[in-house]
């Protein structure tokens, strides 16, 4: 069916045209100034070999690709992606969760527990990887000493600097600094779930688990992908914390693609790799953002959901 | 037609600009006209990577007012950046044409080297006609790039074992005349509950002065050549059994718990602290020592298993002038101040720093430890006695990060040191020209 025609005069149309323009063109600017120049740049870098200094990069056509694909470093620091992202989304989400639902019913004092949960997000992850990396070093460090005061000497280890464990310290971390974040959202979100629907499950025997799976859960459903979204994104990007904690290292135990593409691209002076490696984020992170956030619309049209 | 024309020269209008931004529009010297002369009041933009003490940086500053202060008319805006960053960022603003008109920076290969490969560094062989710039030669070889000499050398290192002396004599070891000696002492400090020897290798460049020590006690100098050369493949059963010395030495536990988790200035601090008895790394680190060691400290080679060993020297960083500055003559005359025989005493008794040129040292105040490091050094400048090489600062970027991953998979339990070797060898690239 064709749609109305506008009923409007033709100045005011013309009005309405100029001023919808003038209120998308601010975003339009941003979008191509931030987001298509530098995804065109990072185009043309991907199809040359260019080292950073010289101005006449040699055209490589797929070469980059082709490497990235059978480059078993990639495979290693995926490898260390998935890791990242299965265990750094999967802890802070649950555990974020049951934090929330313990201090859903607080009255007293929620503001500081929120405080105190929601502290460690807003840090620096500088300065969290620099306090972390104290806490763990082997000599010197709260962890090792602690241990000792326990008497659990078997336990101590440099757990930076040992490849088993490395990944794994500074995903506690992450892990540490990112559960804020999904307990306050969460908190928030429980806020708007029915109270009385909890309610009539507890007169109906439900169980607390039965609870949260089948009452709470559904009603959250939209904050909680919103949550799940950006955690998982951020796995995939990871850079910052691992590359102040271990700088991919010791020998590339902690490598992930974000460090890999930096050390590529900058101490090994290969730019063309370096951003070919980073397009490699953007096409495994983009697919997995949009239908999250897809499945997160659908929830919220059909009314589901705080 | 006539808009999918313009779409199309829009586009490759786009695509232009694209590559401008991409690539730079600056093409260094090798495309531009010739830097003009400077003339009247100028201000010199001199960039330095952070140094390890903030009153260092204050030294700097007065030495700074010094140079102003004999050169009317010109002005230093000092910056200061982390090393780390030093590198990428340079990069960026040399291509921009926005650079610093004079900076210090690594003179190996992969460091000056790659900025006169894409003509963003001044040629200065003129000015050290001009000047008589009294450079040892060996040291202009290693800012020579194409025929060109593109910068001053302005730091001479050696690297080595320093050890605490009070400790060494409290468990009754002498110096170690060679490596078995050096086992046999360390194994005694581990069992007396002392870390015998501080590795640390955390951000992994450390590991190439590991290597560097090892090899070059063990095969000469004549060695290194040859393996620098490319003439011995560097999956040579010497470099495995130089490799395989910190395998030994990470096995016996004669390093502290897992090295690869220690960072640099934690290694250090281990030393002064007296909890770890030697502490393997180069000879700047002398003024530091000075300051915060409260014992007696030596300074020898890494022993071979033959011998006392020798050092592995070489040069740290130099001074360079940006391809694109039009403030030539003040850049000349700021690099002339700062290879004066004044100037010269003056790093070696502010800084500890030893220029690459002949220095009157006499009157010099400085600890026995920093006069016998002046001496050994200035051996190695005179060429005389066997010496050695710190690997990294003659080794392209790809050589040195399989160098830092391998040492670091060594130490960590990751590579055997065959492995290691087979992928130096893989990554090494002859010297051309």
């Amino acid at each position: 069916m064709a749609a109305p025609a506008s009923t409007a005069p033709l100045v005011t149309r013309r009005a309405q045209r100029r001023l919808g323009i003038l209120l998308a063109l601010p975003v339009t600017v941003m979008i191509v100034v931030f987001f298509l120049i530098p995804l065109a740049n990072a185009l043309v870098y991907s199809v040359v070999d260019f080292d950073g200094v010289s101005p006449n990069p040699t055209f490589v056509g797929a070469a980059n690709f082709v490497e990235m694909f059978t480059d078993p470093a990639v495979w290693h620091a995926l490898g260390n992606n998935v890791i990242w992202i299965v265990i750094g989304t999967a802890v802070p989400m649950v555990v974020g969760l049951l934090i929330a639902l313990l201090l859903w019913g607080v009255r007293r004092g929620s503001m500081f527990y929120r405080l105190c949960f929601f502290l460690p997000f807003v840090l620096p992850a500088v300065a969290v990887g620099i306090v972390w990396g104290w806490i763990y070093d082997p000599v010197q460090g709260l962890l090792n000493k602690s241990l000792g005061a326990l008497g659990l000497d078997s336990l101590q280890r440099g757990w930076l600097g040992d490849p088993t464990w490395a990944l794994y310290a500074v995903l506690v971390t992450a892990i540490w600094g990112a559960t804020g974040f999904a307990v306050v959202i969460f908190i928030s979100a429980l806020r708007n779930v029915d109270v009385e629907l909890v309610d009539a499950s507890l007169i109906d025997g439900a169980n607390a688990a039965a609870r949260l799976w089948y009452i709470i859960l559904p009603q959250i459903m939209p904050v909680f992908l919103m949550v799940l979204t950006l955690t998982l994104v951020g796995g995939f990007s990871v850079f910052d914390i691992i590359f102040v904690m271990t700088g991919g290292g010791p020998a590339d135990a902690t490598e992930v693609i974000g460090t890999y593409a930096y050390s590529t691209a900058f101490e090994l002076s290969r730019i063309g790799y370096g951003t070919t490696l980073a397009l490699l984020i953007t096409v495994l992170s983009v697919p997995v953002a949009v239908a999250l956030n897809r499945l997160q619309r659908r929830l919220s049209l059909q009314g589901t959901g705080a | 037609v006539r808009m999918r024309r313009s779409a199309a020269v829009g586009a490759a209008t786009a695509f232009s600009l694209i590559l401008t931004g991409c690539f730079g529009g600056t093409a260094g010297s090798q495309d531009s006209a010739p830097p003009q002369q400077s003339s009247g009041p100028v201000e010199l933009r001199y960039l330095i990577g952070q140094p390890e003490e903030a009153a260092d940086l204050a030294v700097i500053k007065a030495d700074i007012k010094n140079f102003e202060s004999q050169n009317e008319g010109i002005t230093i805006k000092l910056d200061v950046m982390p090393n780390e960053n030093l590198r990428t960022v340079l990069q960026t603003q040399l291509r921009s044409g926005k650079g610093p008109d004079v900076f210090g920076y690594d003179t190996g290969p992969g460091f000056a080297g790659a900025l006169a490969k894409a003509g963003l560094l001044h040629d200065l062989t003129g000015a050290y006609q001009k000047y008589n710039w009294p450079i040892y030669d060996f040291a202009k070889q290693r800012v020579t790039f194409d025929g060109k000499l593109v910068g001053i050398p302005n730091a001479m290192e050696t690297v080595g074992l320093f050890y605490n002396k009070d400790l060494f004599a409290k468990h009754g070891l002498a110096e170690p005349q060679n490596l078995g000696e050096l086992m046999a002492g360390a194994a005694k400090l581990r069992d007396a509950g002392v870390i015998p020897i501080a590795v640390n290798d955390k951000e992994g460049w450390q590991g190439g002065h590991l290597l560097s020590m090892a090899l070059s006690s063990e095969i000469g100098g004549a060695g290194m050549d040859k393996l620098l050369a490319g003439e011995t493949p560097w999956d040579d059963p010497s470099v495995v059994k130089a490799l395989q010395v910190w395998a030994d030495m990470a096995e016996q536990k004669l390093l502290p718990p897992s090295p690869t988790a220690i960072n640099y200035d934690t290694g250090n601090a281990l030393f002064y602290s007296g909890k770890a008895a030697i502490n393997p790394t180069g000879a700047w680190l002398a003024l530091d020592i000075e300051r915060n060691a409260k014992f007696e400290v030596g300074y020898i080679p890494f022993p071979s298993s033959t011998g006392t060993g020798i050092w592995s020297g070489g040069l740290g960083s130099g001074i360079f002038v940006s391809a694109s500055t039009t403030k030539i003559d003040a850049a000349e005359k700021f690099l002339n101040y700062g290879t004066t025989q004044e100037h010269g005493k003056w790093a070696v008794e502010k800084l500890r720093v030893i220029p690459a040129y002949p220095v009157d040292t006499t009157g010099i105040k400085g600890s026995a430890l920093f006069n016998q490091i002046l001496a050994d050094t200035a051996k190695i400048a005179e060429g005389t006695g066997d010496f050695g090489y710190n690997i990294d600062v003659l080794t392209n970027d790809t050589f040195n990060n399989a160098m830092w991953k391998g040492m670091q998979g060594i130490l960590s339990d990751q590579a055997t040191p065959e492995e290691v070797a087979k992928q130096l060898q893989k990554n090494f690239k002859k010297p051309t020209g």
